[in-house]
């Protein structure tokens, strides 16, 4: 009987404060909307897997890509950790390449932990908080603190507050985890820009959704859903077989005009 | 060689601070001397001088005289605590006569005063009129140069009350403006002002033990009690704080100083509590309580006014102001620069374009700070640029065909480029120069044409993306180097 009252309680003083809480943003533009190509729910543990070290760039930009389209007024921030040895080895977030994720550089909050200890209770006090949007982890070395009692704990709090956790990791092994998604980031070629054929383009990633499902449907393959995405500012574009973009048509090429040779000027890579 | 310091047997056979360690030794054979370690002798007074924050506040030392200095405590409004001037100055001395040290100690309403009554009269504790007790002592009571004092005594002024009548703008013009300064601060003139070693905090709240205490969790659990008390005393004045001190006074005369901060002004018992926890996890090597630690006091400072908040069932959730916590938690447990984020600087050099600014500490965003870029960023950045090797890349701005970095291969499809990067001309070109000297080396000067950078983004097959750059135009340098630095995603 007491129970029960005090579960009443609890879902009414959550119901309150749902309602209550005051938006950080005031009068901000709209973020995009939650439906779309790849768009993650909320509040769940996200493993973003990618083979090796020199493939982090990708990695973090998916990661990154998620965890702005979980923006919105009542969630304003989004959280990078990163242990601080593993700065130089992994390269750190440039504020100013934000720009390209549609974030501003002061918008993404860096957390440098000096032990995996202190960096699994900074990840899991950042998803107890309501306004954090996204908590990107970049976990460079295989860690034993990083187990499936960890895991589940996260999820858990995830599952609670509604933040979501992104945990890049870079291994081909993978372990035992209560993650409910896990992606595997690829880099692939990209395609060139309309005007120089000799330049990269945007970013192009081979996604493999190895565990989890979006949108309610069920994998179609065993070992998981493979897409080649381009990231754009449309966002996540998915590229058919033949490597022809589908969505918004690009002008094509004059004809008859000769490609930019490679370092007489500067082209727009992104 | 002098000597500085000397105890009663030695100036019972005559010996005197100041005097000669030949003559010293001339007249005792068998002295036993010690060289002074200054450094460590400052610094224990330094601690000893602390742990009487007990008494009061506002405790300095004046290196004026003494080689390791002076203690002066600003008792203004603490007497009463003591049960009276006279009350006071008998405990003070007491308990540092009970660890064996010579204690000579006055009160005066001035420093200057309160200085000579304790060098060159017996403890007392002097009225509001000081020109009168003053006036019998010599002139080097009143803190002056050596040279001001042997003039004086040339001619014929051996006691301060003798100053009295002359005309000051003789003294002023034969002794310079520091004589007069010393003598209107003694007598009250002036004021001068103690600078306290410790921070200064309105607003305080203490708790002493019967017992000493040791354990870190004992001390946590009276910061949270104290933390309840000074929240209330807070809330009265209806202000708040964003910096809190935590004060260890220990038995053996040592203090030990805990401070946190917070984003906003905050009254909040359990956020400081919890502040402080977080804080105490990081101590764990260099706690040490000694034999004890008898007096906590938790200070607040940078006071602003908080306005009253609802508590409890039907409290509205701030998101700002929880995140500003969630800041102040980590801040507090992984370090000050632990939580950070990137604010644009007014610079072309890319690690320089950006600094990393503390969230507890953060100024508001400056729009006329980022530069349009129309060049792409990469989204990591290698804190140092590595090195690589380039094989025949097109002379002169050629995109590099491959690369080898840390050492795999990688061969470059697609490239876009230069975009040059010059040292800012109103710096000087060294700064911006790399390489394998760790310093640049002085005897050289680097032109322009050998620091500029030619940044590429190239692709390789595997479809990584990288931003390298060129260091050193061709011509301008003998071998042009290449870096890595960044990665696109």
């Amino acid at each position: 009987m007491l129970g029960n009252r005090h579960l009443a309680l609890d879902t009414l003083r959550q119901q309150i404060t749902a309602l209550e809480t005051r938006p950080v943003l005031q009068g901000e533009e709209s973020v995009p909307a939650r439906a779309g190509f790849l768009v993650a729910p909320r509040g769940a543990v996200h493993e973003v897997f990618a083979d090796e070290l020199r493939e982090g760039g990708a990695a973090l930009g998916f990661a990154l890509a998620q965890a702005r389209s979980m923006l919105e007024p009542r969630r304003p921030a989004i959280l990078y950790l990163q242990l601080q040895g593993d700065a130089q080895e992994a390269g750190v977030p440039y504020g100013l390449g934000l720009g390209s994720f549609g974030l501003d550089p002061g918008q993404v909050v860096f957390i440098r932990a000096q032990t995996i200890v202190e960096l699994l209770w900074a990840i899991e006090e950042a998803v107890a908080c309501r306004p954090v949007a996204a908590v990107v982890a970049d976990i460079v070395h295989l860690q034993k603190a990083l187990d499936f009692t960890a895991s589940r704990r996260l999820s858990l709090r995830a599952a609670a507050s509604g933040s979501s956790v992104f945990l890049v990791r870079y291994a081909r092994e993978r372990e035992a985890s209560a993650a409910k998604f896990r992606w595997k980031i690829a880099p692939a070629q990209s395609r060139p820009p309309p005007f120089d054929a000799t330049a990269p383009g945007p970013p192009r990633w081979r996604v493999t959704l190895e565990k989890g499902s979006l949108g309610g449907r069920r994998r179609a393959a065993p070992e998981g859903e493979d897409f080649l995405v381009d990231w754009t500012e449309h966002g996540f574009e998915r590229v058919g077989a033949d490597d022809r973009t589908r969505g918004a048509q690009r002008p094509a090429p004059l004809s008859g005009a000769p490609s930019a040779a490679l370092g007489d000027r500067l082209s727009e890579a992104s | 060689m002098k000597l500085v310091a000397l105890d009663q047997r030695a100036s019972a056979e005559g010996l005197f601070a100041g005097q000669n360690l030949a003559d010293a030794k001339a007249l005792v054979p068998n002295l036993e001397l010690r060289e002074i370690d200054l450094p460590f002798i400052e610094q224990v007074f330094g601690d000893f001088a602390d742990w009487h924050s007990n008494a009061t506040p506002i405790v300095t030392v004046l290196t004026d005289h003494a080689a390791w200095g002076d203690l002066m405590l600003d008792i203004t409004g603490v007497s009463h605590l003591f049960g009276g001037e006279a009350a006071m100055l008998e405990t003070l001395s007491g308990r540092l006569e009970a660890l064996g040290l010579t204690v000579r100690g006055a009160i005066a309403p001035t420093v200057g005063a309160a200085w000579a009554l304790a060098h060159f009269s017996s403890p007392q504790v002097a009225g509001a009129d000081v020109s009168e007790i003053l006036a019998p002592l010599p002139v080097s009571a009143l803190r002056l140069e050596e040279s001001q004092v042997a003039g004086l005594e040339h001619l014929g002024l051996k006691q301060v009350g003798q100053l009295y009548s002359r005309d000051r703008r003789a003294l002023k013009a034969r002794f310079g403006t520091s004589l007069l300064l010393r003598l209107d601060q003694a007598l009250g003139y002036v004021e001068e002002r103690v600078r306290p070693r410790l921070p200064l905090a309105e607003h305080y709240v203490e708790r002493r033990f019967a017992e000493p205490i040791g354990l870190l969790d004992d001390v946590l659990m009276t910061a949270h009690d104290l933390a309840l008390r000074l929240s209330s005393d807070l809330e009265t004045e209806g202000v708040g704080a964003q910096a809190f001190h935590l004060f260890l006074y220990r038995v053996d005369h040592k203090v030990m100083t805990l401070s946190v901060n917070a984003a906003r002004a905050t009254r909040d018992a359990q956020h400081i509590g919890r502040l402080f926890a977080h804080r105490a996890e990081r101590l764990v090597g260099e706690y040490d309580a000694g034999f004890g630690i008898d007096m906590i006091r938790l200070a607040a400072s940078s006071i602003s006014p908080v306005a009253a908040v609802q508590v409890g069932a039907f409290e509205t959730v701030d998101g700002a102001a929880s995140l500003d916590r969630l800041y102040d938690r980590m801040t507090s447990r992984l370090g000050p620069l632990a939580v950070v984020r990137s604010k644009p600087v007014n610079s072309h050099i890319p690690e320089r374009a950006v600094k990393l600014e503390p969230m507890v500490a953060r100024t508001p965003d400056d729009p006329q700070a980022l530069l349009p870029l129309a060049a792409p960023r990469p989204l990591k950045l290698l804190p140092q640029p590595e090195p690589i090797s380039v094989s025949l890349a097109e002379v002169p701005d050629g995109p590099p065909p491959n690369m080898v970095w840390r050492r795999v291969t990688y061969r470059f499809v697609r490239a876009s480029g230069p975009e040059r990067i010059a040292v800012e001309w109103w710096r000087s070109a060294d700064r911006l120069q790399l390489g394998n000297e760790a310093q640049p080396s002085l005897d050289r000067t680097y032109t322009e044409g050998e620091t500029a950078r030619d940044y590429f983004v190239a692709e390789d097959d595997g479809g990584r993306r990288f931003w390298l750059f060129r260091q050193g135009l061709f011509g301008a340098s003998e071998q042009p180097k290449w870096f890595l630095h960044g990665f696109f995603a």
